[in-house]
């Protein structure tokens, strides 16, 4: 099968041989999605669990430090596969995701979250040892908690709304 | 595989299945469901949002179990705050789901992946009570020294891709030739 000229950025990395490998195969997509659904449900599961510690609603029996080592290698696992597989699906279809407002904002909130986590560890967890314990959480811990449960969550909406939407911009 | 997939759900057009999927499309609900652009992809959020509230929750039970997670908790403390999670994510779960069954019920009703998930999930759930039965009267008998059995640990590991199994026939009833 022929593919225009590449007239853009997207465009050449949508006609690379990888993007249209992806494109024409019948099983790669959905074989690529369900990997993404089985990752970022494990990242969200975990990040949730973190996040209700935080915010002192549950898991209050755990130290913060406890409930990190207990969920943080998973979240990070299962965002390495939410991401390999993200990018190839983004790959395959660049130029359509590049101009889909549900995308951009789902990348700028992804992006927002990962300031959030690092203001967090960097900043807010320094003193952990104050409250590693504690049922009532200082303010910048649940201040972490609440603004990555609502990121996610609207995350999660953007995510099935570009499903919905890829192809209708243009 | 595909072939196979397509023959099953080849026959259920013949089967009562298909009078139930056009009866529910007739239904106001499903009429509301599809009339308005959103409420699709907003139930699909929810369904989304639960599984990881359900499935995360059963991760770090079964990670408890394994020895992996929770150190210090008793058995009792960890099901005391996970599978509560878990009845309420399954049960929004459901509902979702049937939102979105209602939508689109031929698609989902005639179709070899949908049953091969809903066999898949009722195998789960039942599993999952007989295990957490068993798992925390084996821990409350044992006391504070108690570790979990071999078999224990793996029948964990089981319904995660149990889990895991579901998932995958959740994205493909979207892709099965139908």
């Amino acid at each position: 099968m022929m593919y225009p000229e590449p007239t853009n950025i997207w465009e050449s990395i949508e006609y690379s041989s990888l993007g249209i490998s992806i494109a024409e195969s019948t099983w790669a997509f959905p074989t690529l999605e369900t990997l993404h659904v089985i990752g970022l449900v494990t990242v969200l599961g975990t990040i949730f669990v973190m996040d209700l510690r935080l915010i002192g609603k549950a898991s209050t029996n755990s130290s913060v430090t406890r409930m990190t080592k207990d969920t943080l290698p998973w979240t990070w696992a299962a965002f390495v596969l939410a991401a390999i597989t993200g990018t190839l699906l983004f790959i395959s279809k660049a130029s359509s995701y590049m101009i889909n407002p549900y995308f951009l904002v789902k990348m700028s909130l992804m992006a927002i979250a990962g300031l959030n986590m690092l203001y967090f560890h960097f900043v807010t967890y320094k003193n952990v040892a104050v409250w590693d314990n504690a049922s009532v959480m200082p303010a910048g811990a649940k201040f972490a908690g609440y603004t990555s449960l609502f990121f996610w969550i609207v995350i999660v909406f953007c995510g099935r709304a570009i499903g919905f939407t890829l192809g209708i911009y243009y | 595989m595909g072939d196979l997939l397509y023959n099953i759900t080849d026959w259920m057009r013949g089967t009562f299945l298909l009078d139930w999927a056009f009866w529910m499309q007739e239904t106001g609900f499903s009429l509301f469901m599809v009339e308005n652009f959103w409420n699709v992809p907003i139930a699909q959020a929810i369904h989304i949002l639960s599984i990881a509230a359900a499935f995360g929750a059963t991760l770090m039970l079964v990670l408890r179990i394994n020895g992996r997670a929770g150190a210090g908790l008793s058995m009792e403390q960890v099901s005391a705050r996970f599978v509560p999670w878990i009845r309420w994510g399954l049960l929004v779960i459901i509902i979702s789901g049937m939102t979105m069954i209602f939508a689109e019920p031929v698609r989902n009703m005639i179709n070899a992946v949908f049953w091969i998930k809903m066999i898949v999930l009722v195998l789960m759930v039942l599993v999952s009570l007989k295990y957490v039965g068993s798992v925390r009267a084996k821990a409350l008998n044992s006391g504070a020294a108690w570790q979990a059995s071999g078999s224990a640990k793996s029948t964990g590991w089981f319904i995660i891709i149990l889990w895991c199994l579901i998932m995958v026939c959740g994205r493909w009833i979207a892709y099965v030739p139908v």
